[in-house]
């Protein structure tokens, strides 16, 4: 028996190798040298890096855009939250309690944009939504409606940019949603309906809590993914653009290693990036994992 | 019972205008992928061009080595696709047939590479792959991604559905891990690991972010980076070539979901994501 705990551990270790490998040499690795960034000036081709302590850090707290760049991270994370978190789960429940005929059509459709190219998803909207000689312009203008220059005016640029990610990633959400909501006893909904529950307080009171793992799941790769995913439509259309109103903490990184060359800051603001991820990440382990783990 | 009928209607009437948002885009782009630049600014409402044209797919193929950029598109997702495949079996293996200390850390650990933004990584590994001579090079694009804990997820959730005294019972009779994993496991789990595949293709194909810091020269490029260059904040001259590459893009895709939709929809839906 002993022996077989021995081969068990061996083998178990040697088949995690593959894995762990390239995430210790591309990820891991990449993370602890990137905090070692943090801490220096330089540009990637100087040979010498120049130590300045917090300097970055204080840079970036004394950078008046970076107030504005959190603030649009914030916008960000709830304009997301809305469309790819509360829309689908209302939605979800529609389709599991409500709907009869064409679930799976629905479901295969929602997917679809989902293995489209968020690229090709940015220049399809670039144009559907021109502000001047795009279609919705052209529909909005016969109903005597301006449409907004959102890509050069504040608040709007961020709401946009948000849809278009969305189109890519509501479908996604949707099916681990509804995979969530479907698992509630249908025994339960059809108990409260007898008793002439209303649909919305159903919602809340009994598919809310009672598919909440997937839920909790879902709200934070919506932050998490979200976040990482709108950096595409970003780069793409306005890359950051009316004066950092459309920038977040990832294009800000992003921005300051690839356009200005400085890595100190740039990591600096990964590395803060990382800290907000931290707190979600020791929330999905407190609450989603967990209860998996004991359940099996 | 009406009432219901009525408000299921109503809902049926949200449900389809997001299927219209949906799938609008799809249309419009292969629409005006046959229309002169011309026609697409005139005749915006025509869903089925006039006068068609293969003008801007010969433009695509004539100026730019368009050959070579669908196949540096495909080896990237291919060699990702093989090898992310591979590793994650091993690992879902490993997490749920073996028994040892360090599991639940080491689960821990890879779960924890979700929450590593990108950002976090792109300057060490730009230049790691530099030094290794692998930058405008797309196996500079492919080498970091080679291990995807998605795939861990969903395979580890497939192994679970396994009964393990099937498993037992095999190693009972002296047969080896690989062996069992070759005969046993992999014809059990073949649908997850088809749909995680296709799963890494598609993402792969899509990828952006990472190809574009790599890249560099024409000839190198992947479809997405060939997309951005005729991309123009207002839309711009070039629009509808940008549509023939934008369709030409998103063919493979669509194509892979459409015959394998159910399967990929069902591995979401039954693993619930969270193994």
């Amino acid at each position: 028996m002993n022996n077989e705990t021995k081969k068990q551990t061996i083998l178990g270790y040697l088949f995690l190798i593959p894995s762990l490998a390239v995430f210790a040499v591309f990820m891991f690795y990449p993370l602890l040298y990137t905090f070692y960034l943090s801490f220096f000036e330089w540009n990637m081709v100087k040979p010498v890096k120049k130590f300045v302590g917090l300097n970055n850090y204080i840079a970036v707290f004394r950078d008046p855009n970076t107030f504005k760049i959190l603030g649009n991270t914030l916008a960000y994370i709830l304009v997301l939250l809305v469309l790819n978190f509360v829309l689908p789960y209302i939605l979800s429940f529609i389709l599991s309690a409500v709907i009869r005929h064409g679930k799976s059509f629905y479901k295969a459709v929602f997917f679809l944009p989902s293995v489209i190219s968020l690229v090709v998803g940015s220049i399809l909207y670039t144009w559907i939504l021109n502000p001047i000689s795009g279609p919705v312009a052209i529909i909005l203008g016969k109903f005597g409606i301006q449409m907004p220059f959102w890509s050069k005016t504040d608040g709007w640029v961020i709401a946009v940019l948000c849809i278009i990610t969305t189109w890519k990633t509501f479908g996604y959400n949707f099916i681990n949603i509804l995979a969530g909501v479907s698992g509630v006893s249908q025994e339960v909904i059809e108990a409260a309906r007898l008793d002439q529950v209303p649909m919305w307080k159903i919602f809340l009171d009994i598919i809310v809590p009672m598919s909440s793992a997937t839920g909790i799941y879902v709200f934070i790769t919506t932050i998490v993914q979200g976040l990482q995913y709108v950096f595409t439509p970003i780069k793409v259309i306005t890359q950051g653009g009316p004066n950092y109103a459309s920038s977040n903490l990832i294009y800000a990184s992003y921005h300051e290693a690839f356009t200005l060359y400085r890595t100190g800051t740039s990591s600096a603001i990964s590395i803060l990036t990382m800290l907000l991820f931290i707190v979600l990440l020791l929330l999905e382990f407190k609450f989603v994992e967990k209860g998996v783990y004991y359940e099996n | 019972m009406k009432t219901n009928n009525h408000s299921e209607i109503g809902w049926h009437m949200i449900l389809g205008a997001i299927v219209f948002l949906m799938l609008v885009p799809i249309v419009f782009a292969l629409s005006n992928s046959f229309k002169t630049l011309q026609d697409a600014f005139n005749t915006i409402f025509e869903i089925i061009p006039s006068h068609p044209t293969l003008e801007n797919y010969r433009h695509v193929f004539e100026k730019l080595p368009f050959v070579q950029i669908t196949l540096n598109t495909f080896l990237i997702a291919a060699s990702v696709t093989i090898f992310k495949t591979i590793t994650s079996l091993f690992a879902a293996y490993s997490f749920v047939y073996f028994d040892y200390k360090g599991k639940q850390f080491f689960y821990f650990i890879m779960l924890s590479t979700m929450f590593i933004p990108f950002t976090v990584t792109m300057i060490p590994n730009y230049l790691m792959i530099s030094k290794l001579g692998l930058r405008d090079c797309i196996w500079g694009v492919a080498l970091p991604q080679f291990a995807d804990v998605l795939g861990i997820f969903l395979l580890r959730q497939a192994m679970r559905g396994i009964p393990k005294a099937l498993i037992e019972a095999a190693r009972m009779e002296g047969i080896g891990s690989l062996k069992i994993m070759r005969d046993i496991i992999l014809p059990l789990v073949r649908p997850s690991i088809l749909t995680t595949g296709i799963i890494f293709f598609i993402n792969s194909w899509n990828e952006y972010v990472w190809p574009v810091l790599i890249l560099k020269s024409k000839e190198n490029y992947t479809l997405s980076l060939a997309l951005q260059m005729y991309i123009s904040a207002e839309g711009g001259t070039e629009f509808t070539i940008a549509m023939a590459v934008s369709v030409i893009t998103m063919i493979i895709p669509l194509a892979l979901y459409l015959i394998f939709q159910r399967y990929i929809i069902n591995t979401f839906a039954a693993s619930g994501v969270k193994g």
